[in-house]
């Protein structure tokens, strides 16, 4: 018999749901306006232009009240890896997910109520929500309204750096998503973690 | 058209003569340091009176103020146009063999096709069929665009903000003022409102300091090197993003055509030389970079595959076991 605890509560399936539908928006458009041509279109091109410009806003508000929120209700601790041990206990996560999965081991470090995410996880997703997702939506921003852009930087447009940057933190957001998505089936059963993020509750073995 | 256009015009296309000459003879001229210094010297005398100090303090007595204001220059704008260096008299032909001319010298001057008739040749067609030409037959002609005294050779000018200037200039200064819109449009004819015509295209003031009107608002010409003329109204007029969006983008074919091609590909991206002077979605990407992320998110892809298949392997294997 499996065991279940209740592990998130409704603002943050809200949250993360709404960051699932947003992201992946803006990285059908975003990919569509990137790689735009005139032999195929993903998404037609200023319609992409509307859709990507309205989901940012609406990404660059959900990240606001993911930030408050999470500082006021105390879930900002989850994204901190507890010392000590921390590299130790990363390599030991990698190492169940490249081995210790195959031969049926049990996770090495099981959810609990107090803690949330193993290391390897608080440490990814602690780069992601506050480096990689910042420094895309500034980048988005700044996109949107180009007049606040330097003008120049290093001899090039300074639209340039800032549309590198938001290119290459959206392609970085883009790898995560398809590890997270894949890594949401390592659960007691398969579909166990999508579940969880439904209902909030966790059911472990 | 009022007698200064008159004049202005045959100025223009006097001088457009010159360049008919010009474009004929401007090698020669360029590299005959004398011809050049006779239309220095000439056209100094011309620019004695046709200046605004002139106006201020006149260099003889009984000038006509009223007239010679209508026909002023700006010495530096002329000296730097594409028909800076030729005599005033290449154009302004009839009567102007001494200066200080008559008063009554003919005011008409050679016109543009005297000089350019290849060009003119080339562009007739298109520029009949253009808006201009169809709605305002005899008030648009070359010089209403081209301002002879002003008006710089895209092909000598590097920076392509500066030909959007020019040129944008010129489009916007009748289309975004209503005073100059109503000296030429037909009568009751109301100008819309330029940003709200243009509603549709995202940052649109953005766009008109990085492109030129005519870039969406001509067909794209055979002959790279003689655009189009046909201005065409907005329902002709180019509303698909990814012609310019794109990687072969069309503003190679237009705004960017003087750019040799090593200038293009210098950076290592795609159509560099438009990333030179402003970042243009999916035109100026870095294939290296894109071929970068590609393969990463491939791998990911892959690897995620490949180890859910070898856990669903593992899986069965784990419960075959346990059965035996």
């Amino acid at each position: 018999m499996n065991e279940r605890i209740y592990l998130l509560p409704r603002w943050i399936r809200l949250w993360h749901w709404t960051n699932a539908v947003l992201i992946i928006a803006l990285g059908v458009t975003g990919f569509g306006l990137h790689f735009a041509s005139p032999a195929y279109e993903l998404v037609e091109f200023s319609l992409a232009v509307r859709i990507h410009n309205i989901a940012g806003l609406a990404l660059t508000g959900l990240f606001f009240f993911f930030v408050i929120a999470n500082a006021a209700s105390g879930n900002w601790r989850q994204y901190v890896p507890k010392s000590p041990g921390i590299l130790h206990r990363c390599w030991l996560q990698t190492r169940y997910y490249c081995w210790g999965v195959f031969k049926g081991e049990p996770e090495p470090f099981p959810v609990t109520r107090e803690v949330n995410f193993n290391a390897l996880q608080s440490l990814i997703y602690w780069l992601i929500m506050y480096v990689v997702l910042p420094a895309n939506i500034v980048t988005g921003l700044l996109y949107l309204t180009p007049q606040f852009s330097p003008p120049r930087i290093f001899g090039f447009d300074g639209h340039l750096t800032v549309a590198m940057l938001h290119y290459l933190s959206a392609a970085i957001i883009l790898l995560f998503a398809i590890a997270h998505i894949y890594l949401g089936s390592m659960g007691a059963k398969v579909t166990s973690m999508y579940k969880t993020m439904i209902t909030g509750w966790h059911e472990h073995e | 058209m009022n007698l200064s256009t008159v004049w202005l015009g045959n100025a223009v296309a006097g001088l457009a003569l010159v360049l008919a000459g010009s474009l004929c003879h401007a090698a020669e001229s360029d590299l005959d340091p004398e011809a050049l210094e006779q239309a220095r010297l000439l056209n100094a005398k011309c620019l004695t009176c046709h200046v605004v100090e002139a106006l201020r303090h006149p260099p003889r007595a009984g000038i006509d103020l009223k007239k010679l204001r209508r026909v002023i220059l700006d010495p530096a704008a002329f000296a730097s146009s594409a028909h800076g260096r030729l005599a005033c008299t290449k154009c302004h032909t009839e009567g102007y063999t001494e200066q200080p001319h008559a008063p009554d010298a003919n005011e008409m001057t050679n016109t543009c096709s005297d000089c350019h008739s290849r060009i003119v040749r080339k562009i007739e067609q298109g520029f009949e069929a253009s808006v201009h030409a169809k709605n305002l037959t005899d008030i648009i002609t070359c010089i209403t665009c081209h301002d002879p005294h002003v008006m710089r050779s895209v092909k000598n000018m590097a920076d392509p903000s500066k030909i959007v200037l020019q040129h944008n200039r010129v489009c916007l200064g009748c289309h975004d003022s209503d005073e100059t819109f109503a000296k030429y449009a037909p009568e009751k004819r109301v100008r819309p409102a330029i940003d709200d015509i243009h509603s549709w295209l995202p940052n649109t003031r953005m766009h008109w300091k990085a492109v030129r009107c005519v870039e969406c608002h001509t067909p794209l010409s055979d002959d790279v090197n003689v655009p189009s003329h046909e201005i065409v109204k907005r329902d002709r007029a180019e509303r698909k993003c990814v012609s310019c969006h794109s990687s072969n983008s069309t503003l190679n074919a237009r705004l960017y055509r003087y750019l040799a091609r090593e200038e293009q590909q210098k950076y290592g991206f795609l159509n560099s030389a438009i990333l030179g002077n402003a970042y243009m979605i999916s035109a100026t990407r870095n294939p290296v970079v894109d071929g970068i992320v590609i393969v990463l998110a491939g791998l990911t892809l892959f690897g995620v595959l490949v180890h859910g298949v070898l856990r669903f392997i593992a899986y069965r294997l784990r419960r075959k076991q346990n059965h035996e």
